[in-house]
């Protein structure tokens, strides 16, 4: 039977007053992610089936707190989504009982090593780098159902540098942990988020993979950062909403050596 | 300290060789597939099987890279490839797909597996994973500082291995697509367009947004870093020609042989960062081992290299009865040039250029035609592969 569960990242409060069946909410947690501009301490995580998102990758300091907090987690988180493998490591230690999805999906490419990483966790987020053809194939061959990109803006780098306040003290510009930036030759538009842990570039369009559809999915995964909460109910009901949106590398395969550069 | 490796990059044979004269303990390079320098020249497995001939005859190793993160149509062959790598007997593979590094174990090879950099290692729970899978090396993110390296050594008992020079990425390493959304090269299987070198506009600003940044270089922390456990020390730069392998390999070997003799002075790691960073094309920076890099660790008017010019020579071989040495010119000279000769085994020398003479025993006053033929004639005994270079900073003048 095909899934229509949802995964959709809490990037406003207002996103919990949805009225939607089949979705599990995350929660970025507040010193542990990047790339939000809305985060949560675990004490702020109410609802019921929560999943935890820790997206950083994390240095030794970190890890240590990390290990603190997580030593007190509440019964209705269920699950933990991460991009550091150490908290494997970290959640065996403590003995969690969580639904562990790993999302570092620039690495999550192919069905074998998917199915490695399904060794060691519940499932993985499929990677937006790859085409149609392969994500059906990883889905068609993955031994977990696994969570796919539905409708989200893509992380397409993470740097351990805060970029935007380095850019307005060097030009002495007021600081803003945000901005767009458009890349003239290949025209495109990303989106600069930054807090004190690293800056994270987001495609500006929304990458639509709404068409894939399977037996093996665990979640459809929402990052909703820049929708209203209307648009996005809109959204799961099926409609079209008005935004800027494309289907990345769906239909379109990445290359690697210049002799194929056309 | 007994077992500290210097660990340069080679992309070819004759960069490899460099290398291993100019003091590296061991080399890395990549085959044609699966590494991500993926249109460098690299080794065709023929090169590969010659590469660790030469690594073993000077006693040292050789890593290959293979790491790739793997799209379903590059898995067919990486069986063979890896057990190819195994026959021929390269020391490991570097990789950061686990399909590698659960591969060399399920094949039973030999190999053994360094996680890549790409894996973006920054604490000791992260390496206890990989140790698990078989992993005997972790190749650390540019982003651990020293407290994080010594927490991963204490906790895995793992060989650590960290950058030391060269380029690095904005991103975490393996972190980055920008080179798929601006060109369509793939950055994780080798064909990163280096997007963030290129320059943005930010919003509504009048200034350009650059996030390039400068080149690492950890001289002045080799010896905390052997301290708090690392093993190898890493040199970047596949794409990098025979003189800036020779400079820094060499200049790293006596850093690391004055550290481990307890010589090292103040005034020669001012003199070596100064030779450093004259055969760089960038300036650089401890970046992150000491605190967090700011906007100083970076450029804002996007690619800025220069070009360096100062290579001017290879010694080919030299006439004992004549005192003469035959050279290879690589750039520009004259005579009254002030030069200087470099090399594995020699002390570093001055010479002022009198006389110059061309393949044909000619005199001439200039060589001034790529890779020509010149002789000079000179007392010190030199050896293939020594080099001469402009003179510009004096040891001396730094005591």
């Amino acid at each position: 039977m095909k899934t229509n569960k949802y995964l959709i990242v809490v990037t406003s409060n207002d996103l919990l007053e949805m009225k939607v069946k089949n979705t599990n909410f995350l929660f970025p947690m507040k010193g542990y992610c990047v790339g939000f501009s809305k985060t949560f301490l675990l004490s702020e995580i109410n609802v019921s089936n929560a999943y935890l998102y820790i997206n950083r990758i994390l240095d030794k300091e970190s890890i240590l707190e990390l290990k603190k907090e997580l030593s007190n987690l509440n019964k209705n988180i269920i699950g933990l989504c991460f991009t550091d493998l150490g908290i494997l490591s970290l959640v065996k230690e403590l003995e969690l009982s969580l639904k562990l999805i790993y999302m570092q999906h620039h690495c999550t490419t192919n069905a074998t090593s998917i199915n490695y990483y399904l060794d060691y966790m519940d499932s993985v987020l499929i990677s937006t780098d790859i085409t149609k053809e392969e994500i059906m194939f990883i889905l068609d061959h993955s031994k977990k159902p696994l969570v796919v990109p539905y409708f989200s803006l893509v992380d397409v780098m993470y740097s351990r540098r805060t970029l935007l306040t380095n850019y307005n003290q060097h030009f002495g510009y007021e600081n803003e942990n945000e901005a767009i930036l458009h890349e003239e030759i290949s025209n495109q538009e990303f989106m600069a988020l930054e807090n004190e842990y690293g800056t994270v570039l987001y495609t500006k369009k929304f990458v639509d993979y709404r068409e894939i559809n399977h037996e093996n999915i665990l979640f459809r995964f929402i990052n909703p950062f820049g929708l209203t909460k209307e648009k996005l109910e809109s959204l799961l009901k099926g409609e079209e909403v008005e935004v800027l949106k494309y289907t990345g590398f769906l239909n379109q395969e990445t290359y690697y050596l210049l002799k194929e550069d056309k | 300290m007994k077992d500290i490796e210097l660990l340069a990059p080679a992309g070819d044979l004759e960069r490899l060789k460099i290398a291993y004269l100019y003091g590296a303990d061991a080399v890395y390079c990549a085959g044609k597939k699966y590494g991500l320098r993926a249109n460098a020249n690299n080794f065709t497995l023929e090169e590969l099987k010659e590469a660790v001939e030469v690594a073993h005859s000077f006693h040292k190793k050789i890593y290959v890279t293979v790491n790739i993160i793997f799209h379903e149509k590059e898995i067919a062959g990486i069986d063979e490839y890896l057990q190819n790598l195994d026959a021929i007997g390269v020391d490991a593979v570097i990789a950061s797909d686990i399909l590698v590094i659960k591969k060399v174990q399920e094949l039973g090879l030999n190999l053994q597996v360094h996680v890549s950099t790409q894996a973006s290692i920054l604490n000791s729970e992260a390496g206890l994973f990989y140790k698990s899978l078989g992993a005997t090396r972790l190749v650390l993110a540019r982003e651990a500082n020293l407290k994080d390296i010594q927490d991963i050594k204490a906790k895995t008992g793992l060989e650590l291995e960290c950058f030391i020079h060269g380029a690095m990425c904005t991103s975490f390493s393996g972190r980055c697509v920008l080179s798929n959304y601006c060109t369509n090269r793939d950055a994780n299987r080798g064909g990163c367009a280096q997007i963030c070198r290129w320059t943005f506009t930010l919003d509504d600003k009048k200034d350009v947004f650059s996030m390039t940044p400068k080149d690492l270089n950890l001289i002045e922390y080799i010896k905390d870093m052997m301290q708090v456990g690392v093993n190898s020390f890493k040199v970047e730069g596949r794409m990098r020609g025979i003189y800036y392998i020779a400079t820094v390999i060499l200049t790293y070997r006596k850093i690391i042989d004055q550290i481990k003799a307890n010589n090292l002075r103040e005034s020669d790691i001012n003199y070596y960062l100064d030779i450093l960073n004259r055969c760089a094309n960038r300036e650089s920076t401890p970046q992150f081992v000491n605190k967090l890099p700011s906007k100083d660790e970076q450029y804002f008017l996007g690619r800025q290299e220069l070009s360096n010019q100062d290579f001017l020579g290879i010694v080919l071989s030299y006439d004992k009865e004549k005192e003469i040495v035959i050279l290879e010119q690589r750039n520009y000279f004259k005579v009254g040039d002030i030069v200087e000769f470099f090399g594995p085994d020699l002390e570093t020398f001055s010479y002022q250029i009198d006389e110059i003479w061309n393949e044909n025993d000619e005199q001439i006053e200039i060589a001034n035609h790529p890779r020509m033929i010149v002789k000079l004639k000179i007392k010190t005994i030199l050896k293939k592969y020594d080099m001469m270079r402009i003179k510009v900073f004096d040891k001396q003048d730094y005591l």
